[in-house]
């Protein structure tokens, strides 16, 4: 009987030991975050959009409020920003499919399936490559109704304590671009228009810097200007 | 001689109530674009980024001064050399019709001054149109909207220069479009020179002005060659100035081909009233 019980307390000790990371974690790292503030560098390559690297600062307040601030232009995914976060901080909106384990940038991860309950969520389907060693994510595949399939890679550095990243790099899908005539008219262009093709890729890196987090954000500063 | 018999052509112009019709129409035309931006603008920019708006969001201040410049430059571009033809498809003529060319002509100054003296005043009230142009498209709109980056509306894409890389694009593109205009000033005046009525250059000019963009805008191939000789394609040229990389060669190609038909129209100009018959 001693030995049972010891065999079973070994068990059990190798088991918590050997307990793997859950997206749970990862989650809960978001929790912390009731706000931030951080500088940013936007680097855009993206087909039919020629722009320079920008800088801005962003802002953000638990559960979505989001706002960007520069004397540029800066141009964002629409998806995979905050709406992400939204959606995978409430469990009851989705379901978890544990998946393989693969190896990202010599990173061990696990893909985790995230199939929404609502058939109305504009997300059809996240998968999250979480990382196996500690709660964050380093992929996401974002499959929605209007921007088609975003793909994000997440870096880490200072503040990973709060799973926020240093790095995010966004690939996505860019449509047909059509310019009216009335609005873009070059009686000099001698050249016959350039058939695009119907979707071209394109990429956007964001260089996130001196996060602060936790310090309070007015919720008025988020209205519209 | 020629200096002083310019400034009679330059008070000649002041004088008339049709040299105000051009400054008027512009000033009413920029500041009814810039209402309708301040109005509207917002609309108008979701036009051109809807296409991109499923998948990006455009933050900062897009609808700036620097934005309604370029609107408002793009849109006169075709509209301004007919209000300067308005004065100067007049000069030479006008003075047939109303028989002043006579009295004009027993002054000490020679048939080629008399047209050198009439295109400075041209040129002159041309640079003075360009300047209200750039004043009011530029300074007033950075007024009302503030500064920003320039989204450049391309039939191709969008390019974003930044407002720190622009007031020089802006200063080119002012002397490419006083070019553009100066050489339709001057083939007004060439008009001018052939014929015995007011009215006739103006129209003539008008209609070869409205021909060429016609031709310059037609995706036709049996067109394509013929392009490059007509002016109208390089009175455009202002807006490759807002391209990147910056198209040297191509801006001063155009620069050439718009002062080379300056010099030739001035030239025929010049050659026709030497051999005007200015009879009673």
């Amino acid at each position: 009987m001693k030995i049972v019980s010891l065999v079973f307390l070994l068990l059990m000790f190798h088991l918590v030991n050997a307990q793997t990371v859950t997206l749970q974690g990862a989650i809960d790292r978001i929790n912390t975050v009731k706000d931030y503030k951080a500088d940013v560098q936007v680097k855009a390559a993206i087909p039919f959009i020629k722009i320079p690297i920008t800088k801005a600062k962003v802002y953000f307040k638990a559960k979505n409020k989001f706002k960007v601030v520069s004397d540029n232009i800066v141009i964002l995914p629409k998806q995979g920003m905050s709406d992400l976060n939204e959606f995978l901080v409430n469990p009851k909106r989705y379901t978890q499919v544990p998946g393989e384990y693969k190896m990202l940038n010599g990173l061990k991860t696990q893909l985790i399936t995230l199939l929404p309950s609502d058939e109305n969520s504009e997300i059809i389907l996240a998968k999250v490559y979480l990382s196996a060693k500690e709660p964050l994510i380093y992929r996401t595949v974002l499959t929605t109704k209007s921007s088609g399939t975003v793909t994000i890679d997440y870096e880490y550095a200072q503040s990973k304590a709060f799973g926020l990243p240093s790095k995010m790099t966004f690939y996505i899908d860019v449509r047909k671009f059509k310019m009216p005539k009335s609005v873009a008219a070059n009686i000099r262009s001698t050249e016959k228009q350039r058939k695009t093709e119907e979707n071209q890729k394109g990429s956007i890196v964001i260089y996130f810097s001196n996060y602060q987090v936790n310090k309070g954000i007015s919720d008025s500063f988020f209205k519209e200007d | 001689m020629l200096w002083k018999n310019t400034q009679n052509e330059l008070i000649k112009i002041t004088s008339k109530i049709r040299s105000y019709i051009g400054i008027g129409a512009l000033t009413v035309l920029i500041l009814l674009v810039i209402f309708a931006m301040q109005a509207d603008g917002k609309t108008y920019i979701g036009f051109v980024t809807s296409t991109f708006e499923q998948t990006l969001t455009f933050n900062g201040n897009i609808l700036n001064g620097n934005l309604i410049a370029f609107i408002i430059m793009q849109m006169l571009i075709v509209h301004v050399p007919l209000l300067i033809v308005l004065v100067t498809g007049d000069l030479l003529s006008g003075e047939l019709a109303s028989g002043t060319i006579r009295m004009l002509a027993t002054k000490p100054i020679s048939r080629t001054g008399i047209v050198l003296s009439k295109w400075f005043a041209a040129t002159i009230y041309t640079l003075i149109m360009t300047l209200w142009m750039g004043f009011l498209s530029l300074f007033v709109a950075h007024w009302i909207f503030g500064t920003g980056d320039l989204m450049v509306l391309n039939p191709d894409g969008l390019l974003i220069l930044p407002s720190d890389d622009l007031l020089w694009r802006f200063g080119i593109s002012m002397v490419l479009a006083f070019l553009a205009l100066w050489t339709v000033a001057t083939l007004s005046l060439a008009f001018s020179a052939f014929a015995k009525n007011s009215v006739g250059p103006i129209v003539i000019t008008m209609a070869v002005i409205i021909l060429f963009t016609i031709i310059g805008t037609l995706d036709v191939t049996v067109f394509d060659d013929l392009k490059f000789y007509l002016f109208t394609t390089h009175m455009a040229t202002w807006r490759i100035v807002f391209e990147d990389p910056f198209p040297t060669e191509d801006i001063l190609i155009s620069a050439m081909v718009l002062l080379g038909h300056v010099v030739g129209l001035l030239l025929l100009a010049i050659y026709r009233f030497n051999r005007k018959d200015i009879n009673a």
